[in-house]
């Protein structure tokens, strides 16, 4: 016993003396992060920090704040308070020298603590989320733990438990009970596949008596397909993923498979840092496979601007800057939006650190186009594999690297020129500022054409008007001819190819058209879509060469679906990456080559300065932010509150952690014992004793811990607005359970999409795509699926790392009234009817059904009275009856309809109930 | 000061409280249902109390003694010609069909123009009217009649020339998506006086929603309770606020009754004050199904009413938006934007021309506009109530060439330096003009005013310092006008 007590101590000293976030007592050495830097950001940093600097003075780094203010001397002098003008003006008497100006004066005891700080060396250091996690010792775990426990009955069962109940201790709570085993499972369901247990499920486990019953049920979930769904729908709303471009028009876009590359990669526990590297990277890759450019759609996923008019160089700078924020709210936790205009007010880093990292997202072949270009074409199986059968034979009767050059054409159309970068217009112009057009004798300049090697040119272009001719001038408008050809008349756009002498070097190139049949007009010769340059199809002699060369352009004319992906600037398109002075885009100031912010000591030596370095750094174990945000992540997602509750900021600005200890091992555990793997994570946190707590509330918790910060209860929140939806179809037995694909159009209101300039059209999908996922519905950004709104989805115009979760009259009309909702109340009626009891056994059936547990009598009761009600006033009204259970699928009236519609009238407030629509 | 604050917080919870019985013993607020929170035992001051922190559009005083307490932002989309309306230029009459002069050109960049366009005259005559002479084109003939209560903002400009950017500017502060609208600026900050209605309310007319689509009356990063909920002429009012067809009302009621009777045993079972908020937005989406759709119907107005705006019964019409607007802010909905489109009137086509389609949305409009402003004034509304009218831009002086080519209509390109807004009511200088365009009508030469500093002023009719006026988001206190904004003091009457 003593042994144990001793053991006991010992680690809990370990775990303070070791820990980072340990208090220093006033006694000793003053911790900058803990005491001094809550101090500076609440009551000077405003004036005197990253976006004002009154009087010459900042405190954002150490060596601004040693800096010669205004008045010419240093406000803050070494080791010497008495001569520091920051202690001085601290109790200055003139209410117009005291600091802070115009407001509360600090208190002694901070004062005090100022004056030792300075006495110290005002020395700096760190915030807690900018350094390293440190493993903690697993606090009150004795050596023989796993062995005592056992025997023992003590509630932890993992060590997340142990730094629980350590904090529960200090925090003076205590934790719940078990929650009941139906409660539980509908709980670990809807946490790990986003959907409650089929009634298969929950017998099963409810008949469950061996010990591991639960962890069984857990392995289980993890190991369906519906995990990778559930995850893949929180991950696209920090991939703003949508199925259009956004602003004005918001036509549509094609980029599907990227949100299905999502649910794969977390169905396949793929490791968190590889899953970064691929939607960061994937085209970086050495021999990138098709779903790693697919990945690469995340940060495709940036808007497009298709309105007449608008700058395309002003939409693609904001879609790289938008980059640069995701990735910093999303993978790092922090904010750097706000030093796009000025060093950030509260955080070390500096307004130029914001352009160097943008400079890593600034040479992708992306340019606001109207085709979303570059973009991966997919082939049905059949060509896919001819398109693989041409690679092997240029590989095999020539070299590889012909082979790449070729295959990356036919899969991506690049490297090609959009049109929208021409300039020198004469008699020419970007028509509706997206192609190029030409009218008769007009021209225009392509720059920077790297022709090294080539002999071909291929044109994407649209023409109607038969007659024209095209030549192409070599650096002058009268330069000499490159090529010259006959325009054809084209259906919308098509390509062509053009043969010409080989000519070595980059060159500008003037493109000429005629057509006498325009002369007066100001129509086009033609429209053109992109230019493209390949070197000659290989192995002339070989007797396959002609068929193989028709082959290849017809794949390469042939129209396919597409999704968007990255694809990185030749030398030759190399962009130049500048500072925006206060933040605006055409306010270019000094150069900047990539790198990441000063604070975190540059890029690694070995990693290459592009976005695969970058995100090999985001993903590795030197990066204090990314395992931590992650697992925040994840355990916001199943206790709807993380251990850093601003999920997106764990800056200086952000909530300190609850527990950082815990939060700490975890992420280190992540890292290293789980390789970066979710699965093994999130099995780690339902099999604590934490997740699996009761969510009862008693007015002690609600007084002390109201938000569950301490975790004393298990969680009781709102579900998700994809929950909610795919809840509803599943309980009522018509949830689909097909993956993928194209979006699908469920029920929606007529008139909910209107938007100028814009053909597209609510198309209600048919069968079973009515009934899928939620995550499967077409997300417009401008007109979203208006129940997802009315739950707290996201537009998806740019990245919210946080949905807030609100409580809206305006949701109760849409359980109530969303004919989505009432269709599920009809086929969750007649389920069950099916059930051969009287009116209380179904009524009890479709109760258990819902919540996964029995119903009370008192609850049965309110139900029963309602089903009576509502019986007697159907019976009277038959009519009422018909309309209300609507149409039936199954073509076939019921025989008793009053019967019926009441029992429609319970299974919907069974599905408007509070514990139906929260986990608890 | 403290003693005004004082006095206006006595006055907004006296009116509260006046509100509160009038909601519960007649009109809107007299449902069959009453409280269930009340029968239900639950201690009745607790739960109304919890039911009201529970309730983010409980109504809040602003910080400062605002004469308005509701605004009517009447934005016509694609943003109409100053030149044809407001601003009377007889210089550019006179310049009309000549190239424009290159200094009007360098350095500048427009949306369609290339080249050297020609000036453009105004396509229509203008006339000076009532006792303040201002100038209006004789295409508001109704709007003349009233230009007596107005301020006219002469010389306001912008920095964005593409319409969906514009009109993010103009109604969120930043031509990004992202930011809170006005309107939800406006419902965090003072709450709404009806709780049986949204506090903030999207009217759209001309058949299409503005170009910036939902996200002009987003609540970006603002509580979603506070985004505004538009209205549809067509179908439900409010989406799903209709019983499924066959439901009685009689059957609604029972069947909310057994959901709050349940969920209050849930309540007592896990004490989640959550619970108790689902309570109450179940009674509020009741009561919601009566008052939404009796205050969006229009057809028992009279119908010397209905003459005065000029309605169109059963269609989707700016004329009914207006008297939906009136009756909405005498409802107590804090926030009214209507939204019209069709007014970008480039010339390219018939459609968009000022020669032929302008007089057709003048007609539209003109009638409604100044009916909704006698409207409110013979009801008392117009002095609490601030209507504000304008587009995200203006339109060039000169004629546009798309694509360099000269154009079969008449017509103008966007254009930032110089539009016009007018604003009335809600405390607003009467009769009076401020800022002055150059004599062609390209920019602003006194009296300048940004969309921010048309925010800042609109913020402070309410009673709110924009400056102080924030929300904390990413690390900083964010607000409606970012850096920028200036009252102009001189509209204030």
């Amino acid at each position: 016993m003593n042994i144990n007590k001793l053991l006991i101590w010992g680690s809990a000293l370990a775990v303070t003396g070791f820990s980072i976030y340990s208090l220093s007592g006033y006694g000793d050495e003053v911790d900058y992060s803990t005491q001094v830097k809550p101090i500076l950001n609440r009551s000077c940093i405003k004036c005197h920090g990253g976006v004002k600097k009154q009087g010459g003075f900042s405190l954002l780094f150490r060596e601004e704040a040693l800096g010669k203010t205004v008045s010419g001397k240093p406000a803050i002098i070494p080791g010497d308070p008495e001569h520091s003008d920051f202690i001085a003006r601290l109790t200055h008497k003139d209410p117009e020298e005291r600091m802070p100006y115009q407001a509360e004066p600090l208190s002694q005891e901070e004062i005090d603590l100022l004056i030792k700080w300075v006495k110290q060396g005002a020395n700096w250091g760190e915030h807690w989320a900018f350094t390293s996690p440190e493993m903690p010792s697993v606090p009150n775990k004795t050596f023989f733990a796993g062995f005592t426990d056992w025997f023992s009955s003590k509630w932890e069962k993992n060590d997340i438990d142990y730094f629980v109940s350590h904090k529960l201790e200090k925090e003076n709570l205590k934790h719940s009970a078990q929650a009941e085993k139906g409660t539980l499972l509908r709980r670990v369901c809807l946490d790990l596949t986003g959907l409650p247990p089929t009634e298969q499920q929950l017998t099963d486990f409810l008949n469950d008596k061996s010990v591991n019953a639960y962890e069984k049920a857990v392995d289980k979930l993890l190991a369906s397909p519906q995990y990778g769904e559930r995850w893949a729908g929180m991950w696209l709303d920090l991939a703003r993923y949508s199925d259009t471009k956004g602003y004005e028009r918001d036509d549509v876009r094609s980029i599907w498979k990227y949100r299905d590359y999502v649910i794969d990669a977390f169905n396949q526990n793929m490791p968190y840092n590889q899953f970064i590297k691929e939607q960061l990277a994937g085209d970086l890759l050495p021999n990138p496979t098709d779903n790693q450019l697919i990945a690469t759609g995340f940060h495709r996923n940036t808007m497009t601007n298709d309105e007449g008019g608008t700058d395309n160089e002003e939409f693609r700078t904001a879609a790289v800057l938008d980059r640069t924020n995701t990735t910093w709210e999303v993978l790092q936790g922090t904010t750097f939006s706000c030093i796009q205009c000025h060093s950030h007010p509260y955080d070390p880093f500096r307004h130029e650190d914001y352009y160097k990292y943008t400079a890593f997202f600034n040479n992708t072949r992306d340019e606001d186009s109207f085709g979303d270009y570059p973009n991966l074409r997919l082939f049905a199986k059949d060509d896919a594999a001819k398109v693989e059968n041409i690679k092997n034979w240029i590989q095999k009767n020539s070299s590889l690297q012909k082979a790449n050059e070729y295959n990356k054409f036919l899969k991506t159309w690049q490297p090609t020129y959009n049109s929208l970068t021409c300039d020198e217009f004469v008699k020419s112009e970007l028509s509706d500022t997206k192609f190029l057009g030409i009218q008769n004798t007009g021209s225009a300049r392509l720059k920077n054409v790297d022709l090294n090697g080539k002999n071909q040119m291929v044109i994407r272009y649209m023409a109607w008007k038969v007659g024209g001719t095209l030549s192409i001038h070599l650096d002058k408008i009268d330069g000499p001819i490159l090529l010259a050809t006959k325009i054809d008349t084209t259906k919308g756009f098509q390509s062509k190819l053009v043969n010409f002498k080989p000519i070595n070097g980059i060159h500008n190139l003037y493109f000429r058209a005629t057509n006498p049949a325009l002369k007066g007009s100001t129509d086009y010769t033609a429209l053109f879509d992109w230019f493209g340059f390949l070197s000659e199809f290989p192995a002339k002699n070989n007797p396959e060469h002609d068929l193989m060369q028709k082959e290849f352009w017809r794949l390469a004319n042939m129209s396919t679906d597409v999704t968007l992906i990255m694809d990185e600037n030749p030398a030759n398109l190399f962009r130049k990456s500048h500072v925006f002075e206060r933040g605006g885009w055409t306010a270019k100031g000094k150069e900047v080559q990539p790198d990441i912010p000063a604070l975190f000591g540059g890029l690694p030596k070995g990693l290459p300065k592009n976005r695969l370095g970058l995100a090999t750094w985001i993903g590795s174990e030197q990066n204090p932010l990314t395992a931590r945000v992650a697992v925040n992540r994840f355990w916001e997602q199943i206790f709807g509150i993380g251990l850093v509750e601003t999920m997106e900021d764990f800056g200086t600005q952000g909530f300190t952690p609850s527990n950082p200890e815990l939060l700490d091992y975890l992420s280190i555990k992540f890292m290293k014992e789980y390789n970066w793997q979710p699965k093994p994570l999130l099995k780690e946190i339902v099999m604590s004793a934490t997740y699996q707590q009761d969510s009862k509330v008693t007015p002690e918790m609600l007084e002390k811990d109201p938000a569950n910060r301490f975790f004393a209860r298990g969680a009781r929140i709102r579900l998700s607005a994809e929950q909610v939806r795919d809840q509803a179809l599943l309980v009522s037995g018509v949830l689909s359970n097909k993956m993928y694909g194209k979006s699908v159009m469920p029920y929606q209101p007529e008139g909910i999409w209107r938007i100028p300039y814009s053909g597209a059209s609510w198309k209600l999908s048919e069968g079973e795509d009515q009934f899928r996922r939620a995550l499967y519905t077409y997300w417009r950004r401008s007109s979203p699926y208006p129940s997802m709104m009315t739950f707290d989805g996201t537009s998806r115009e740019i990245c919210l790392a946080r949905r807030l979760r609100t409580n809206t009259p305006l949701q109760a009309l849409t359980t109530l009234n969303d004919p989505v909702y009432v269709e599920c109340a009809r086929y969750f009626a007649k389920r069950i009817d099916k059930e051969k009891t009287d009116i209380n056994g179904q009524i009890r059936k479709g109760y258990y059904l819902a919540m996964s547990k029995e119903i009370t009598n008192d609850k049965l009761l309110i139900l029963n009275n309602l089903y009576q009600k509502s019986l007697q006033g159907f019976k009277k009204k038959p009519n009422d009856a018909m309309k209300f259970l609507g149409f039936c699928p199954d073509n076939t009236l019921p025989k008793n309809m009053a019967d019926l519609a009441a029992k429609t009238m319970v299974a919907m407030t069974i599905l408007n109930l509070d514990e139906f629509v929260m986990k608890e | 000061m403290k003693i005004h604050q004082e006095a206006k917080k006595h006055l907004i919870e006296y009116e509260t409280r006046r509100h509160f019985l009038k909601q519960c013993t007649t009109g809107i607020g007299m449902m069959a249902m009453g409280s269930f929170l009340n029968s239900c035992g639950i201690n009745n001051v607790s739960a109304d109390a919890l039911a009201n922190a529970q309730n983010p559009l409980s109504p809040k005083n602003s910080p400062l003694l605002g004469k308005a307490k509701a605004v009517i932002y009447i934005h016509c989309a694609g943003a109409p010609s100053q030149l044809e309306m407001f601003d009377y230029k007889p210089e550019l009459q006179k310049m009309d069909g000549q190239p424009c002069p290159q200094s009007f050109l360098e350095g500048k960049k427009f949306a369609f123009i290339r080249g050297v366009p020609n000036m453009l005259g105004a396509q229509s005559k203008f006339s000076q009217v009532g006792n303040s002479g201002a100038w209006l084109s004789d295409k508001l003939p109704h709007l003349q009649t009233v230009a007596d209560e107005i301020s006219f903002l002469k010389a306001m400009h912008t920095d964005q020339f593409n319409h969906a950017p514009a009109q993010l500017l103009m109604h969120t502060g930043s031509p990004r998506l992202g930011r809170p609208a006005m309107g939800a600026w406006v419902t965090y900050g003072l709450g709404s006086e009806n709780q049986n209605l949204p506090g903030y309310v999207v009217l759209a007319s001309g058949g299409q929603n503005p170009d910036a689509g939902k996200s002009a009356w987003g609540s970006g990063f603002l509580p979603s309770v506070y985004q505004g909920v538009q209205c549809r002429s067509e179908g439900d009012p409010v989406l799903y606020i209709t019983d499924p067809e066959g439901m009685s009302r009689d059957l609604r009621k029972s069947s909310i009754e057994a959901i709050n009777k349940i969920n209050q045993k849930q309540y007592e079972e896990f004490h989640d004050p959550e619970t108790i908020a689902r309570i109450s937005q179940y009674e509020m989406a009741f009561k919601m199904q009566t008052s939404v759709p009796e205050v969006m119907d229009i057809k028992n107005e009279p119908k010397y009413i209905h003459e005065m705006y000029g309605t169109e019964l059963g269609k989707e019409s700016f004329a009914n938006n207006c008297i939906l607007a009136r009756k909405l802010v005498e409802n107590g909905v804090r926030y009214v934007q209507l939204f019209d489109w069709g007014w970008d009137f480039h010339g390219n086509v018939k459609e968009n021309s000022l020669d032929f389609e302008l007089s057709n949305k003048c007609r539209q409009t003109d009638k409604a506009t100044a009916a909704l402003l006698q409207d409110l004034k013979q009801r008392g509304l117009l002095e609490d109530t601030l209507v504000v009218w304008g587009g995200e831009f203006g339109r060039t002086p000169m004629q546009e060439n798309r694509e360099g080519r000269p154009q079969q209509y008449k017509g103008r390109d966007h254009h930032t330096e110089a539009f016009t807004v007018w604003m009335a009511g809600g405390g607003v200088r009467k009769g009076y003009t401020h800022g002055e365009t150059d004599p062609i009508g390209y920019a602003g030469i006194s009296g300048r005013t940004s969309t921010y500093d048309l925010q800042a002023t609109i913020l402070h009719t309410l009673g709110f310092d924009h400056e102080k006026f924030t929300y904390p988001f990413q690390g900083r206190d964010f607000r409606l006008t970012d850096v920028h904004g200036k009252v102009i003091k001189e509209v204030l009457g």
